[in-house]
Parts: C-alpha cells; structure tokens; sequence
C-alpha cells in the first residue's frame, strides 16, 4: 500500500462525483412518480399512474418495440460479423493489420453526425432501404467496430495452449471451435451482444437521419423534448433507464469475473 | 494414398483460406457502410449545388464560401472551446476518482469501475431530458438554491446556454476519462511511490513528479477521446444549448436537413473531420512518446 495518503478526502470527493453519475438517473425516477402534469419540485402526491398512462400509449409502446426489435437485429450482426474477425486479429498474422485495426478503429472516432449524414447520401441510391433497414445497417457498422476491438482484447488475453492442445489431439479447426473456443468464449460473446444491444437500443442521431417514418424510442423522446414533456415520458425512460443499468451492469461484471478467473487459474 | 493426400491439400488450402473468410465480412462491411460514407461526404464538397440541385464538379468553392461566413467561425470557435474546456473539467474530475478506484478502493475496484461507466450505456436523449430537469428555471437545482437561500432569482444560464452544454457534455464525457485514467494509475508501482516518499519527497512533490507524469498516457488517451467526442456531439447542444449560439455540429445538420445545401453542409463536414484527425495524429505522438518514456 502507498504511503501517499489524503486521509477522507479521497473516498469524500469520490461518493461526491457518484453522486454526480446518478443524480440525472435519480431525478428522472423520481418524477416518474409525481403526480404533477408539470413535474417540478416540491412532490406532494406520489403516484404510480404514469407507468400505466405511459404503456397504454400504444405509439410510445410501439417505438419501444421498434427500438427492441431493430437493437436486437443490429447486435445479432454485429457480433456475428466480429467474432471471426477479432478471432483471426488476435490470433494469426495478419498482413496489413494496423490497416485492418484502422478500419475497424474507424466509426469510433467519426463523429456520428458525419457517418449519419455519408449514409444519408448513400441511401439516396437505395431510397427503399430508408426506415428499419437502414438504422439496422447504420448501428450494426458502429456496434460492430466495439465489439470487435472487444473480443480482439479478451481473445488476445485467451490461453493458445488450450486451442494447441485440441489440435495435438487431432481436432481439426472446426472440432477445435466448437468443441474448446465456444464454450471459453461464450460468457464474452454474450456480454458483447449486451452491450451492442445497449448501445443500438440508445443510439439517436444516425437513427433520426436515416428513420424515415420510423420511430425509435430516442426518436420519440426527442419528439417529445421539443414539446412540454409529460410525466408518462419519465415513467417509460425509468423503467428503460433501470433496464439499461441491470443489463449493461451484468455484462461488465460478468467480463470482469471472467478476467478475474483468468488470472487466478 | 492419392485421395488421403487430396484430401490432406484441400484441408491446408481450407486451413490458408480461413483468416480470410474470418476478416472478409467486418472488412466489406465496412468499407461500404464507413468508408464510402466518408468518401461521399468528401466527393461531396467539392460538388457545386444550384437550387437544391447536386452538380458534379470539382470545386473548392463551398469551402472558400463556409470560411466567408462569419457565423461558420463563430460556431467553429464556440465547439472548439467547449470540447477543450470540457476535456479539462472531465481531466480534472475525473483523475482523483480514478486514483481512488485503481490505489484506495482494494476489492471493490471492480465494482467501482462498472459503476462509473454504467450510466455511459443510458441513452444520451434520456440523460440530456435529466438534465433539463435539473437545470430549468423551474428546475431541481434553482429550486433547491431558492430554498436554500443561495439566491433569490432562480439563474436562468443554467439552461439553454453553453454552460448548459458544458455540463451535459461533462456529465456525459466523465465516465470514458475515467476509464483510461484508471489504466494508467494502475500501472504505476506503488513502491515507485514509495520511493519518492522514501527519499523524502513531499505528497504533493511525489504527485507532481512521479504520479503525473507517470499517468500522462491515461491523460493523454483520455482527453484525446473527450475532445474528439465533444467536438461532434450533437444532441446535447441541441437540447441543452437553447439555439441562440449554435455549435458547429448543429450548424452542420442544418445546412444538410434544412437548408438542403449538402455540399456545403459536406464542406463543413470535412472541416470537422480534418480537426478530428488532426487532434487524433497529434496525440499518437504525444501517446508513443509517453508510453516510451515509461516503458509500457
């Protein structure tokens, strides 16, 4: 342990900006329950109405739908397009690798304004795609550049002598896939398709440039900004919003004890 | 013996093929979903457009016509001083937490670190709608500064100003400057420190001599992304921002959607990206001189 020590400061400023982290989250949770039209602060009445004004909307209900179905749809690729890549990246030589790494390095440091509207332009050659196609394809590009550079960074840690191993035994690349890398990889596989689906899930700006008449639940959210926001709109984005926090909380922590087993064995 | 040695070869020339077959798909991919977006946007601005008509042409015109307008300038000016000023703020908050999580926080480290990145994964319109909660005239933060006395008016720049922004862009930034910071302060030994407290540095010496400088590649990585990040954000200034002085992102999409001059709008496209990478190439230098000097 380090000598260098700041007494109470430390662990003080530290639930201070956690605070900071979950104060937004709070809040919306918090007028979800107002009774108020005009959330505001002093809550008198506490109710839980929202909830069931907010999931009898059918619209709003709907672009939660859409959203679930399309995130879904953009995570199934994605992760099917980076497992083999991100296995071959860390695992054989590559020729132009940093090409390769750059290519996939890419949609993370674009801005996402300048890739939404390049897909705007190239969907004016395919105008039939505008709508749930095109927000699948645009999310699939983006998620699949974070799950890629994240398997390529579990696969590089993954043992060789176990895939060596199957292979002295006579299992061919197949029996080997099957039989020793699914099963060692799978708790990743799973965490990242979490997290795509998270990330598809929340997505706006390229989803609004390329949604024609297709309404997500950001798209709707955002609709709604523009207006005075009903309180249902808080119920919904809490109840998403507790979701959101389980399902990416569990897919890090399940990375994290993975790892941890790793190093322990 | 014929067969078994065809099979054999088909099985190596199977075997030759595999990383191919593997990398091919991600790399189509994106070539046409990344790479050709980006060469249209490029072909793009140096098109000419006459009443909302796209002409192919080779012209530098849009970018001469941008630069003319002083409003470009002023919105470029306000996204490059926001993303550094939001790139500080984020260094500065973000680096004791991420000192208390890799050196103080023992077993719970783990723990804490998914709990900083968490609300990363909320959809930014949802946590740009809390933050118009919390800072509307009517908001929880005036409400509370009301009550408590603090002031009397409630401060009507927290919304719809660049101090909105600002805050919007902090709250959302600070998980990914944590995130590299903890790397870096992790692998600093602690008996490095040790040592410098040994050979009778002060804590404060200690930090700015051994920690700092040893954290610098975290720094660096950290601050790279948040600048690169906030420069082209653009639903937080879009909620948050009010619309009275726009930033570039903003102006970007109204030329495109609005004003439907798209090579224009392309133009100032690049203009973005150029500053993208430019801040991206500086900082590989900056990231390779760093981890040389410390050997990582």
């Amino acid at each position: 342990m380090s000598r260098l020590s700041l007494g109470w400061t430390l662990p003080a400023y530290s639930v201070l900006l956690y605070a900071f982290l979950y104060l937004p989250i709070a809040v919306i949770v918090l007028f979800a329950f107002d009774a108020k039209a005009i959330p505001g602060l002093p809550i008198d009445t506490f109710t839980t109405d929202w909830f069931a004004v907010s999931l009898a909307d059918t619209r709003l209900v709907g672009s939660l739908f859409t959203s679930i179905r399309l995130a879904l749809l953009a995570a199934v690729l994605s992760t099917a397009l980076a497992m083999p890549a991100a296995m071959v990246l860390a695992w054989r030589p590559v020729r132009m690798k940093s090409l390769v790494l750059c290519l996939v390095l890419g949609p993370v440091v674009l801005p996402q304004l300048v890739l939404g509207l390049g897909l705007i332009v190239l969907f004016r050659a395919a105008p039939d795609l505008i709508g749930s196609p095109a927000i699948v394809l645009a999310h699939t590009t983006m998620t699949s550049s974070y799950a890629t550079l994240m398997l390529y960074s579990r696969f590089l840690g993954f043992r060789r002598s176990y895939i060596e191993a199957a292979m002295n035994l006579g299992a061919d690349e197949f029996v080997t896939f099957r039989e020793v890398v699914l099963p060692l990889v799978a708790p990743s596989l799973i965490a990242v398709l979490l997290l795509a689906f998270t990330d598809a899930f929340g997505e706006f700006v390229v989803a609004w440039f390329l949604a024609g008449f297709t309404e997500t639940l950001p798209i709707a959210i955002w609709t709604s900004l523009r207006q005075v926001i009903s309180p249902k709109i808080y119920a919904l984005s809490a109840l998403v919003i507790l979701v959101t926090l389980f399902v990416s909380v569990s897919a890090q922590i399940w990375i994290l004890g993975q790892s941890r087993r790793e190093c322990e064995s | 013996m014929s067969a078994a040695r065809d099979i054999a070869r088909r099985r190596s020339r199977l075997r030759a093929a595999l990383p191919a077959a593997g990398l091919l798909p991600l790399v189509l991919w994106q070539i046409v979903f990344f790479v050709v977006p980006v060469a249209l946007i490029l072909g793009l601005s140096v098109w000419r457009s006459q009443s909302y008509r796209l002409i192919p042409a080779f012209t530098f015109d849009n970018y001469i016509a941008i630069f003319a307008r002083p409003a470009i300038w002023r919105a470029l000016l306000l996204s490059v001083e926001t993303a550094a000023f939001v790139t500080v703020a984020c260094a500065v908050l973000a680096y004791p937490v991420a000192y208390f999580i890799a050196k103080k926080a023992g077993r719970w480290r783990g723990l804490l670190l998914v709990a900083v990145i968490a609300p990363f994964w909320i959809s930014i319109v949802m946590r740009v709608a809390a933050w118009r909660l919390l800072l509307g005239e009517r908001g929880v933060i005036n409400q509370m500064a009301i009550a408590l006395g603090l002031t009397e008016a409630p401060m009507s720049f927290l919304l719809y100003s660049p101090v909105s922004t600002a805050i919007g862009l902090i709250y959302a930034y600070l998980p990914l400057y944590v995130l590299p910071l903890y790397a870096a302060i992790s692998n600093i030994h602690d008996n490095w420190i040790d040592a410098a407290m040994d050979l009778n540095a002060s804590p404060t010496r200690t930090f700015f001599e051994v920690i700092l400088p040893l954290s610098a590649p975290g720094l660096v990585v950290g601050a790279v992304f948040c600048f690169v990040f906030g420069l082209g954000e653009f639903v937080t200034p879009a909620l948050l921002g009010g619309g009275k002085q726009l930033m570039f992102s903003q102006v970007i999409q109204d030329e495109f959607q609005r004003r439907l001059d798209w090579p224009s709008g392309a133009a100032m496209a690049v203009v973005l990206l150029v500053l993208v990478f430019a801040s991206l190439a500086l900082s590989m230098k900056w990231i390779r001189r760093a981890s040389g000097e410390t050997g990582l």
